[in-house]
């Protein structure tokens, strides 16, 4: 049997967790292109850059910059790929403790050796200095 | 730096499984562009959204994507 392909040659990245989600703050980080409607535009043939999100915003104040998925969802509600409403919700109803300050947005990119090297090691950086419980990611 | 506790909700679980997870969902059936469901159905996504935290609390499964059905 052919040996699938392992994009990742290292261990799983595990951090255990076991506080309660009721007193968690919650970071989302997406690779969908979102950001703020008045932030810099992602390049939608590739980018490596990020953007951060006030978690004060709300989905109509986003956009999202994209052409490689399905948009008929997310024309109408960006909370499809990018649930920044719902945390919300579920912050008021008790069943999170909030959200951070920031949440996080990568957009398309095939450069994974700069990924890798560059981005991903800012965008790590970032997002530790948001000070999360956990992240919730969603790839779009 | 210190480790930060991560799951991920995705729609391509082949895919994220090479990339090897420390949590990760699948909405069975959903596509790009509709990770967490249909538009303006808030019940759905926050089902989806709260399935997915709730996976930072059980039992790990590193590197495993867990499927669920939400149709």
């Amino acid at each position: 049997m052919e040996k699938p392909l392992e994009l990742s040659r290292y261990c799983v990245p595990f951090t255990p967790f076991s506080k309660p989600l009721e007193e968690s703050l919650i970071c989302l980080v997406t690779t969908a292109a979102v950001r703020a409607k008045n932030d810099t535009p992602f390049n939608v043939e590739g980018d490596n850059t990020f953007r951060r999100i006030d978690a004060s915003l709300t989905s109509r104040d986003l956009a999202y910059d994209d052409a490689h998925y399905d948009h008929a969802c997310v024309d109408r509600d960006l909370n499809c790929v990018f649930p920044i409403d719902r945390l919300s919700s579920l912050a008021r109803e008790g069943r999170i403790a909030g959200m951070t300050p920031e949440h996080f947005s990568m957009g398309f990119s095939q450069a994974l050796r700069e990924l890798r090297e560059t981005t991903v090691p800012q965008l790590a950086r970032a997002v530790s200095g948001a000070r999360p419980d956990a992240v919730l990611l969603t790839g779009g | 730096m210190q480790g930060i506790p991560t799951v991920l909700i995705t729609v391509e679980p082949e895919e994220s499984a090479q990339a090897r997870p420390p949590r990760a969902l699948c909405p069975r059936g959903f596509v790009a562009g509709h990770s967490l469901g249909r538009p303006n159905d808030e019940a759905l996504q926050k089902w989806i959204a709260m399935d997915a935290l709730a996976l930072l609390r059980e039992p790990a499964r590193p590197g495993e994507v867990i499927r669920r059905d939400y149709t």
